[in-house]
């Protein structure tokens, strides 16, 4: 739901107020701007702080669902860092998250790149087309994988035996080649939509740098280093932390074509949350397992945001 | 003579080398539009396949024995129908009371200079951080506790306002509308809720089409969070009606494929119409600044 979600600019207020006419807000209400934002820090209190504390609240206790809790302090916490089953989903995610944060949005970036040539015809078809595994709904993305990657009659493994002759491989039956499969489901579906971001950045790129740089002797690669990098610092920023915080609560995948298995390989953080809570009614633990994930991801998107020098207003 | 003749060699050799580069280039962004476009390509194909064929080694694209029983079908045996209806008529409901309150606060933003403002904004822009998965537990409780579990409003209700609309609207409100409209209007005695409906939603419509498109496709496309609120199967919404078929019609992966290619068929005219204004709305907020 959060997929899209995060942000490069904060409103540079001070700026603003200098240049505002004297006197504007006296034509009207105080309160107008305070009602206009209203609904959001309504819906904010109701549904998303409220439901954060809460959730702390929760990891703090034993409860089934319904009936009373129990207050059990950090106990909830201390079995999860004991809890095999999360360990393993803490590392299943995290390959998760590598794979899209390393091969995904490098990747991106070099088939922008590509894409942004200049003289480059159909560039629109492309950017349309490359775009289009993100408008598909996960699930139908997952339902369809679930017949590419069937080991004897899939398309994947008829592929590979015609090009370089293998053996048909177990995609979504052995451990390990199950956890590849979904991370090729994640390179599917996420690398065109990154690929949008990056076009705009590279093509709010001045031609001139590169025209400096050509004249510099600069060759592709160099120019790559010293202008594509560095002009495009922001968008990255913003890509790797949407990516992120997208990776980091993958659940439809692993659910639909795995259901987290065989065994528990491919289970996602998100989904052990879920498993927790709906199929064990263990809501404090899950809520508990859930909170850390907050906090793992909310200190590390502030880590990365802080390297990227993101929301830091005068650069 | 002898120069001449070596520059134009040179330049032609050079021509040549471009045109083999792009040559090359072409092919590999080709390649890499066949592998983005084929899955659905072939659930497709696999949509209009007997079973029996779906499952045939080597594969085909092309069925050899066309039909049309997988659609059939799902209109017959399977409640497709309403849950397509549920999910459009929720993802549109919602969609439209977004569009509302999120050009609203981003109009605030954008145009307004109010004590406390700074602090409001990073409150939202640090919202969009909290992943959902944490609010998953507690937030279904409160809707059990309020009475909202297993009811539409819970599909939609929390989602009206959401902070990337607003700060989407922000980035395009700041860029599309001058102070002086803003100004003139208001010595013409407009009321500050008029100047927004009449004179700012107007200046912003293509904004208004890709915030509209980024989230109903969120919607339409949601998942995790009906699984959990909805309990009765007869409100599913479409996400949830194909998933329950892979457990019932586990065999009968056509009727599947069928199912997913018709839920797509909204998602894709809509992103194929809009797509300019998507693509522009979606980009503008990471890089313009």
């Amino acid at each position: 739901m959060a997929e899209t979600s995060t942000i490069l600019r904060r409103p540079s207020g001070d700026r603003k107020s200098r240049t505002l006419p004297a006197g504007r807000t006296r034509q009207h209400s105080r309160l107008v701007p305070y009602l206009f934002v209203s609904p959001f820090y309504v819906l904010y209190v109701l549904f998303l702080l409220g439901p954060t504390v809460y959730a702390f609240w929760l990891s703090l206790h034993e409860w089934a669902g319904i009936g009373p809790s129990t207050w059990v302090g950090l106990s909830n916490y201390t079995r999860l860092f004991r809890d095999s089953s999360f360990h393993g989903a803490v590392t299943n995610t995290l390959w998760y998250v590598a794979a899209s944060v390393l091969v995904v949005t490098p990747l991106a970036l070099v088939i922008a790149t590509a894409l942004n040539t200049r003289g480059l015809r159909g560039r629109d078809m492309f950017r349309v087309g490359y775009f289009l595994p993100m408008v598909l709904s996960p699930v139908v993305v997952s339902l369809v994988f679930t017949i590419i990657f069937d080991q004897n009659f899939g398309l994947l493994n008829a592929v590979l035996r015609g090009l370089i002759g293998i053996k048909p491989v177990n995609w979504l039956g052995a451990p390990n080649w199950a956890k590849v499969a979904i991370v090729i489901v994640l390179i599917w579906r996420w690398t065109g939509y990154l690929v949008i971001y990056f076009l705009a950045g590279l093509q709010s790129v001045p031609r001139d740098l590169y025209e400096a740089a050509d004249i510099d002797g600069a060759g592709a690669i160099g120019k790559f280093r010293s202008v594509t990098v560095p002009m495009l610092k922001p968008v990255t920023a913003f890509v790797a932390i949407t990516v992120f915080i997208g990776a980091a609560q993958i659940f439809e995948e692993p659910f639909i074509l795995t259901q987290g298995g065989p065994g528990e390989s491919t289970m996602s953080v998100a989904y052990f949350i879920y498993r927790a809570a709906f199929e064990r009614e263990d809501f404090g633990y899950a809520a508990a397992a859930g909170f850390l994930l907050f906090i793992v991801v909310f200190v590390l998107t502030r880590v990365l945001a802080h390297f990227f020098g993101i929301g830091r207003e005068d650069h | 003579m002898a120069a001449t003749t070596m520059t134009r060699t040179r330049r032609s050799s050079s021509t040549a080398g471009r045109r083999a580069r792009m040559t090359g280039l072409y092919a590999v962004l080709v390649l890499i539009l066949i592998v983005a476009v084929l899955p659905l390509l072939w659930a497709l194909s696999s949509s209009f396949k007997p079973v029996a064929e779906i499952f045939v080694y080597p594969p085909k694209l092309w069925p050899t024995h066309g039909t049309l029983q997988n659609f059939t079908d799902l209109f017959k045996n399977v409640p497709f129908p309403r849950w397509l209806w549920t999910s459009l008529w929720v993802s549109i409901l919602a969609t439209a009371l977004a569009v509302f309150f999120c050009s609203l606060g981003g109009y605030a933003f954008a145009k307004y200079h109010f004590p406390g403002q700074r602090v409001l904004f990073d409150i939202m822009f640090s919202s969009m951080m909290i992943p959902f998965a944490v609010i998953l537990i507690p937030l279904f409780v409160e809707m059990a506790k309020i009475g909202w579990a297993d009811t539409y409003v819970a599909l939609i209700v929390p989602w009206v306002a959401p902070a990337f609309g607003i700060f989407m609207m922000r980035q395009f409100i700041i860029q599309a509308v001058p102070d002086q409209v803003i100004e003139a209007a208001r010595i013409d005695g407009a009321s500050e809720f008029g100047i927004f409906c009449r004179i700012v939603l107007p200046m912003v419509r293509p904004a208004l089409g890709a915030l509209a498109v980024w989230n109903f496709l969120n919607s339409y496309n949601s998942f995790l969070w009906p699984l959990v609120v909805l309990s009765s199967e007869e409100k599913f919404t479409l996400p949830l009606g194909l998933n329950s078929l892979v457990g019932t019609y586990s065999r009968e992966y056509g009727l599947v494929m069928a199912g997913t290619i018709l839920a797509a068929v909204p998602t894709i005219l809509i992103f194929l119409a809009l797509r300019k204004q998507l693509i522009e709305g979606l980009t503008v907020g990471s890089v313009k600044g």
